[in-house]
């Protein structure tokens, strides 16, 4: 898969690429996947929230 | 809502599953948790950070069909507020149904003065959001 290294909000606008992640999901307490391919066949909206670590702050 | 909140940190999926099950904050959580190992996603949406390989406050919204909307990236120390995010969401919902419409800046949730960009409208918004 290529990579485009830069800043996203210049690509604002632009069809983002398609991207899977593994997960842990409190709601079912167990491990799982998620996908934008995913997300787009279920016709739903996703929003990213990036974050620097788990157990610390703000 | 329709929209799938998903938070993403370069922590591995076991590290995810401690937090959530140790801090009280968090007990409520039932997004999904990524894990970004490696920093692949953060690299792809510009927010990886070399020096510390870790991923910057970045938050994107993306539409059904895949299309990225907004973009909001902040410094380590500078938290991001969850209320613009839920007008942003919002305002994406309305304009998704409304495409002739622009929501402006003191916009908040559906009701409230929208603009209709059209040549009328040039050099009258003052007048149009009175």
């Amino acid at each position: 898969m290529t990579e485009v290294c830069g800043c996203m909000s210049c690509n604002v606008g632009t069809t983002v690429q398609n991207f899977r992640l593994e997960t842990y999901e409190p709601s079912k307490g167990d491990f799982g996947e998620i996908s934008l391919e995913t997300q787009m066949a279920s016709k739903k909206w996703t929003i990213l929230f990036f974050y620097p670590a788990d157990f610390t702050f703000v | 809502m329709g929209a799938e909140v998903i938070t993403v940190s370069t922590d591995t999926k076991f590290v995810h599953l401690a937090w959530q099950r140790e801090e009280k904050d968090l007990a409520n959580v039932k997004f999904p948790m990524a894990s970004d190992a490696g920093g692949r996603l953060a690299r792809i949406f510009g927010v990886y950070d070399d020096a510390t390989g870790l991923a910057l406050r970045g938050t994107f919204i993306i539409n059904p069909q895949g299309k990225l909307l907004n973009a909001e990236v902040n410094y380590y120390n500078l938290g991001r507020n969850i209320d613009e995010l839920m007008r942003k969401f919002k305002a994406n919902l309305f304009l998704q149904k409304e495409e002739a419409q622009a929501c402006p800046a003191k916009w908040k949730e559906e009701g409230d003065k929208t603009l209709t960009p059209s040549a009328k409208l040039v050099g009258k918004v003052h007048e149009a959001l009175e």
